[in-house]
């Protein structure tokens, strides 16, 4: 029973809101790699999704482009959501170990970046007068997926809906927390190599006088 | 030594603009793009010569402060410092009348002093001056017989404001008197006979967030409170003129608002320009060297024979010559006291297709006329503003090759191919000027196009799509039975 290849096994996941991870779990099926690949996908999606829109929708300007923000606002997000729940949840009595956070996590982003790439891909046959499709199709793969989201953190940790919900909050809570002290720590860094640039600069030039 | 501060100055310019488009301006000349950054452009108009007070022959002027060019082509001079009105041909050659003196109607003389704005009626060939000095409005005829005074309103309208010091006159077709003070209830409008009627075009304040915060503090405070708070007020309007149609346009010189800074006002005192944003320098100009920053401040306003909107920058002493449609033209002038810069522009004034800047600490008038370029853009957004778009299709590609990054144009020959069913050029043109509007446009019609040349093709395709997959479906029962059962 539920032989399924690791492709087969996203299939069943996203078409299967409700028990798909059940059976992830059951079987022990799930695989980093393709994990990987959808967090990729997701970064080049949303890359895509704001440099190669539809002109006819949005005009990019390209005087400027910088890839960290797009950096931050998938891989590093989704790696600060893994650690973030995986440090809640261990508290919470969750079951679920980092490993498998990050996989059904992943597999629960599916319809978004699939939505991702349709919209970018329809807004260059669409007009404005069209455009509600788009917002359909973003509205559905945003949704589903947080449904799936949902769904995989209930699994992965053995939890009641209630608990999973009040698992999230705390889980977003511990993202603001975890992104806050690294700013912190990156303003404390600079700080530092000012303070030894500095030193460096005032012993080069007694060196020099 | 000169060819060494050349060079100097060549380099500044090259570091500060690399691709200053206009030569012979002494200043940089530039646009602004879709997204708000200054581009180099070529200059619209070029100052020619300025004229003083003692080149008229009517002794230097001080600190001038109004211009006024009537319809029959005089050119009034309100000479504030030396309380009097120069009256001047249009081409600046020759003083025609100084008015200093006006006889009152019962016979007495009166003089007139610091006139800060003049207007002459086109109808009634009406003297209006703004008295600021005696805090009175003249209306006289040009004989100098004084028709009508007005003075401070005893009206229970007008009992907040205190005081009564007229800065810019005008009057509408049906003779009622708008008077510019330092209110901020808007111009006070009288009726031809010099009754009070009220006020006009105010501004609104706008919805800062100070403002916001002050209306939830007050309700949550006693009257007493609220009494004590200081009120939210608008900034007064600066100047205005009025157009071949009626409309009144006001302009506001305020660093503190963004909102109504230039409104375009129907009779009822609506303002068509609501909304609309960004009028005079886009960013703030950083400079330095006084570590400061420049916030347009728009003190005049002009409305040309040909419906173009002029703004005059007093921060800058940069004229912004907008089209009828609020897009931007041209940015002229700046702050220096070579030709065609200015110290302290107060006003400015149209004739025909030159420009006229009234110069305040210069006390000259500076005239500016149209460029090769200018006559060009304006010829092209005129029958672009009139709905010619395929006639102007061939003066907005000449203004191409004067400025290849001229956005206006961009836009022009989108909407003028589009109309000429060029749609792909169109399309080619809206990405050109990065509006996606006009591409939106262009496209629905490609497409449409599109879909109707190769209607027989995508059937097909189509077609052969749905039988190629049930095909494709069959053949996959057949060979993975029993891969996926549940």
């Amino acid at each position: 029973m539920m032989e399924l290849t690791s492709g087969q096994w996203v299939r069943h996941v996203v078409l299967h809101p409700f028990e798909g991870f059940e059976d992830v779990r059951w079987k022990k099926a799930g695989s980093v790699r393709i994990a990987c690949g959808i967090l990729a996908l997701w970064f080049l999606g949303a890359v895509l999704y704001s440099r190669m829109y539809g002109f006819q929708f949005r005009a990019t300007s390209d005087k400027l482009f910088n890839v960290i923000p797009y950096l931050v606002q998938t891989v590093i997000l989704f790696l600060t959501w893994t650690v973030g729940n995986w440090a809640v949840c261990t508290l919470l009595d969750g079951e679920g170990t980092m490993r498998n956070i990050f996989v059904y996590s992943a597999y629960a982003l599916v319809p978004y970046v699939t939505s991702l790439y349709a919209e970018t891909l329809l807004s260059h046959i669409l007009i404005r007068d069209e455009a509600i499709f788009l917002t359909i199709i973003h509205d559905v793969g945003l949704w589903w997926s947080v449904l799936l989201v949902i769904s995989a953190v209930k699994t992965v940790h053995q939890y009641s809906v209630m608990r999973t919900l009040f698992a999230i909050l705390l889980t977003i809570a511990a993202m603001l927390a975890m992104l806050f002290l690294m700013v912190l720590v990156l303003s404390l860094f600079q700080q530092v190599y000012v303070f030894v640039y500095s030193i460096y600069t005032e012993v080069v030039y007694r060196f020099r006088v | 030594m000169k060819r060494m501060l050349t060079a100097c100055l060549l380099c500044l310019a090259a570091v500060q603009m690399p691709l200053t488009a206009a030569a012979q301006e002494h200043y940089d000349v530039y646009n602004y793009d879709r997204w708000s950054e200054a581009v180099p452009s070529q200059a619209g108009y070029t100052a020619v010569r300025s004229v003083s007070g003692e080149m008229l022959g009517a002794g230097d002027f001080s600190q001038p402060s109004d211009l006024f060019l009537d319809a029959e082509d005089r050119l009034y001079i309100a000479d504030t410092g030396n309380d009097r009105i120069v009256v001047t041909d249009a081409a600046l050659t020759e003083v025609m009348r100084i008015y200093d003196t006006f006889v009152m109607p019962d016979g007495s003389e009166t003089a007139i002093s610091q006139p800060k704005g003049i207007y002459v009626a086109p109808e009634t060939e009406l003297l209006y001056i703004a008295d600021y000095g005696n805090a009175r409005v003249l209306v006289s005829d040009l004989d100098g017989q004084v028709q009508l005074v007005l003075t401070r309103p005893e009206d229970a309208l007008y009992e907040k404001e205190s005081s009564f010091l007229p800065q810019r006159v005008l009057a509408d077709k049906g003779g009622n008197v708008y008077v510019v003070t330092s209110s901020t209830s808007g111009a006070a409008m009288f009726g031809a006979d010099g009754t009070f009627q009220g006020f006009f075009g105010a501004n609104a304040v706008e919805s800062t967030p100070a403002v916001i915060a002050g209306h939830i503090r007050d309700l949550l405070s006693t009257q007493e409170m609220r009494s004590r708070r200081a009120r939210t007020v608008p900034t007064a309007i600066t100047s205005f003129d009025l157009d071949a149609d009626g409309f009144i346009y006001t302009c506001t010189q305020s660093t503190s608002q963004d909102a109504d800074i230039v409104k375009k006002l129907n009779p009822a005192g609506n303002n068509l320009f609501s909304g609309m944003y960004g009028w005079g320098d886009l960013q703030p100009v950083y400079d330095a060297g006084t570590n400061t920053t420049y916030e347009p401040m728009l003190c005049d306003i002009e409305i040309s024979e040909d419906e173009n909107i002029n703004c005059l920058d007093r921060t800058t002493n940069r004229v912004f010559q907008y089209d009828k449609e609020g897009d931007l033209l041209f940015i002229l002038g700046s702050t220096s006291d070579q030709l065609g810069g200015f110290t302290e522009a107060t006003s400015l004034e149209t004739c025909g297709n030159t420009i006229l800047v009234l110069d305040g600490r210069k006390n000259t008038v500076t005239v500016m006329e149209e460029t090769n370029f200018g006559t060009l853009v304006h010829k092209a957004t005129a029958l672009f503003n009139d709905g010619y778009y395929e006639e102007a299709l061939e003066p907005w590609y000449e203004v191409l090759r004067y400025d290849g990054s001229y956005r206006q144009a961009f836009l022009g020959i989108s909407a003028g191919l589009l109309v000429q069913g060029d749609y792909e050029g169109s399309m080619k043109y809206a990405k050109l000027a990065d509006s996606s509007y006009r591409y939106d446009r262009a496209f629905e019609c490609w497409r449409q196009e599109w879909l109707t040349e190769h209607s027989r093709a995508l059937a097909l395709g189509a077609l052969l799509l749905i039988a190629g997959g049930i095909l494709l479906h069959r053949y996959w029962k057949k060979h993975r039975k029993g891969g996926m059962n549940r």
